[in-house]
């Protein structure tokens, strides 16, 4: 079966310790002010007796109905087969399109280079079967990758798991209709 | 709230550019239709800034391109996904600009082919549509809200139209010094302004009961951070004070001629800009984490 990759996030393992952030940017030589993954701090008052800060991670969401692709006038955003949302920097304009048309909040345009740029899921890395750089830089082991369509695979034990446990899982925006593949989980 | 910043003034100014050359060549292949000798002098002066000024916009698009402007040869993909509203602007503007130009080089008698009434419906047809999908582009995107509208097109078809007429009256005063009163054109740009007015305001009062980010949008206008410029240069400036003008004038109360009427007209390009300035700024991204507990 065809592969498709997706990650979740345990949040509640999340020290925002920011350590997935450094090394996205160590692998991808992500310019000074931008990130492809950021770590977004909650704080819920109301929510509890004491206050608390809540981190959520989050980047692309490789939706599967994706707007940035809808709007590309030069197909350079584009779905893979293997569910990855990826910029062909060759192709790409940067008309800017795309990170205009992202709920997630998840582009940015490289100066340096004259395009859009996003999380890749590390496309070459996970190609050679390893995790991207984010997931195997988290000490908490927040980020769980892996090929949704693999019964198998360490994210598809995970989601099943905390069906089954009925955790909250839940994914950002679905009203939106994009159908992401990040799933966050609470245990 | 995040206010989006991947569209600056350079897609404020194309927007802008382009509203006004089309709305002029409309206008005045309206004009045209109606009876050219009488507006001869207006239908000469839209030729001047109509082709010119769509392709000075597009010249805008091109710096703002992160690419394009360095790999020319990247700009023919612009045809490449038919679902993206840039795919479809860059068809109807390549049609534009080529009817536009062999409407203008007629008008402005470099050649003896004008194409006839053909030609006018399509300069008419493609003209719309170029204002229009101005603001279908920003529309189709669900990320912002404020965008996401019905009346934006409508607005921005109106504006392109005002805004035209406006830049047309300009170029038959100050260069051509044809002061020929025009009074049908003169009558439709004030009809014009006030079906603005109660179209933006309509857009307020219906984003102000939207969802949050619509309405942090609208507020920012209104309020916030934007209000001076929309108040100072779009309300009052680009339409209650031309608008008001123009009725006086209508009514016989107030003769605009010369100096007065390159004032208003100006105001209104002025408003023009300002408006697509504003609400590409005020553009809010939906937000990411509305029920992230649970």
């Amino acid at each position: 079966m065809q592969k498709k990759f997706g990650m979740a996030y345990i949040v509640d393992r999340c020290v925002d310790c920011k350590a997935c952030m450094v090394a996205c940017k160590a692998e991808w030589d992500v310019p000074e002010d931008h990130f492809r993954t950021h770590i977004h701090t909650g704080i819920k008052p109301e929510k509890r007796e004491k206050p608390s800060m809540d981190f959520l991670p989050h980047q692309c969401n490789h939706c599967d109905v994706a707007p940035c692709v809808t709007v590309c006038p030069t197909k350079a955003s584009h779905k893979r087969e293997d569910g990855i949302v990826f910029v062909t920097r060759s192709k790409c304009v940067g008309c800017k399109y795309c990170i205009a048309s992202c709920p997630y909040d998840a582009r940015f345009f490289n100066h340096d280079i004259g395009v859009a740029e996003k999380c890749t899921f590390c496309l070459p890395r996970a190609l050679e079967g390893k995790e991207p750089a984010c997931a195997t830089t988290c000490p908490g082991n927040v980020r769980v990758f892996g090929d949704l369509n693999d019964p198998e695979s360490e994210i598809s034990v995970l989601l099943k798991d905390a069906a089954e446990k009925r955790l909250n899982v839940w994914k950002l925006r679905t009203d939106l209709g994009t159908e992401p593949n990040i799933f966050y989980v609470k245990k | 709230m995040e206010f989006q910043e991947a569209f600056e003034w350079y897609v404020a100014a194309y927007l802008f550019l382009a509203g006004v050359g089309a709305g002029a060549i409309v206008a005045a292949a309206l004009a045209d239709m109606y009876d050219r000798e009488k507006y001869l002098s207006f239908i000469k002066a839209a030729s001047v800034i109509g082709m010119p000024l769509v392709s000075i916009g597009i010249g805008f698009l091109y710096i703002d391109l992160g690419q394009g402007f360095w790999k020319p040869w990247l700009l023919i993909l612009l045809f490449a996904n038919p679902t993206s509203a840039i795919t479809w602007g860059t068809a109807i503007l390549t049609l534009f600009t080529l009817f536009s130009l062999v409407y203008g080089a007629y008008n402005l008698g470099f050649i003896k082919f004008s194409g006839g009434n053909t030609m006018r419906w399509l300069l008419i047809i493609t003209g719309v549509l170029t204002a229009g999908y101005t603001a279908v582009l920003l529309g189709v995107l669900k990320a912002i809200p404020f965008w996401h509208q019905t009346a934006l097109p409508i607005l921005f078809i109106i504006s392109a139209t005002s805004t035209g007429i406006s830049g047309a009256m300009l170029v038959k005063e100050v260069f051509f010094k044809n002061h020929d009163h025009l009074g049908k054109i003169e009558s439709t740009h004030m009809y014009l302004l006030i079906l603005e007015i109660f179209l933006l305001a309509g857009m307020f009062l219906i984003a102000l009961q939207g969802v949050p980010e619509m309405k942090y949008s609208a507020m920012s206008l209104l309020t916030g951070k934007f209000a001076l410029e929309f108040w100072l240069f779009l309300v009052f400036g680009g339409l209650l004070i031309p608008a008001v003008a123009f009725a006086l004038a209508e009514g016989g109360k107030m003769k605009i001629s010369g100096g007065k009427l390159v004032l208003f007209e100006v105001l209104v390009l002025v408003g023009g800009y300002f408006l697509r300035h504003l609400i590409i700024h005020a553009g809010v991204y939906t937000q990411k984490f509305t029920e992230y507990l649970h």
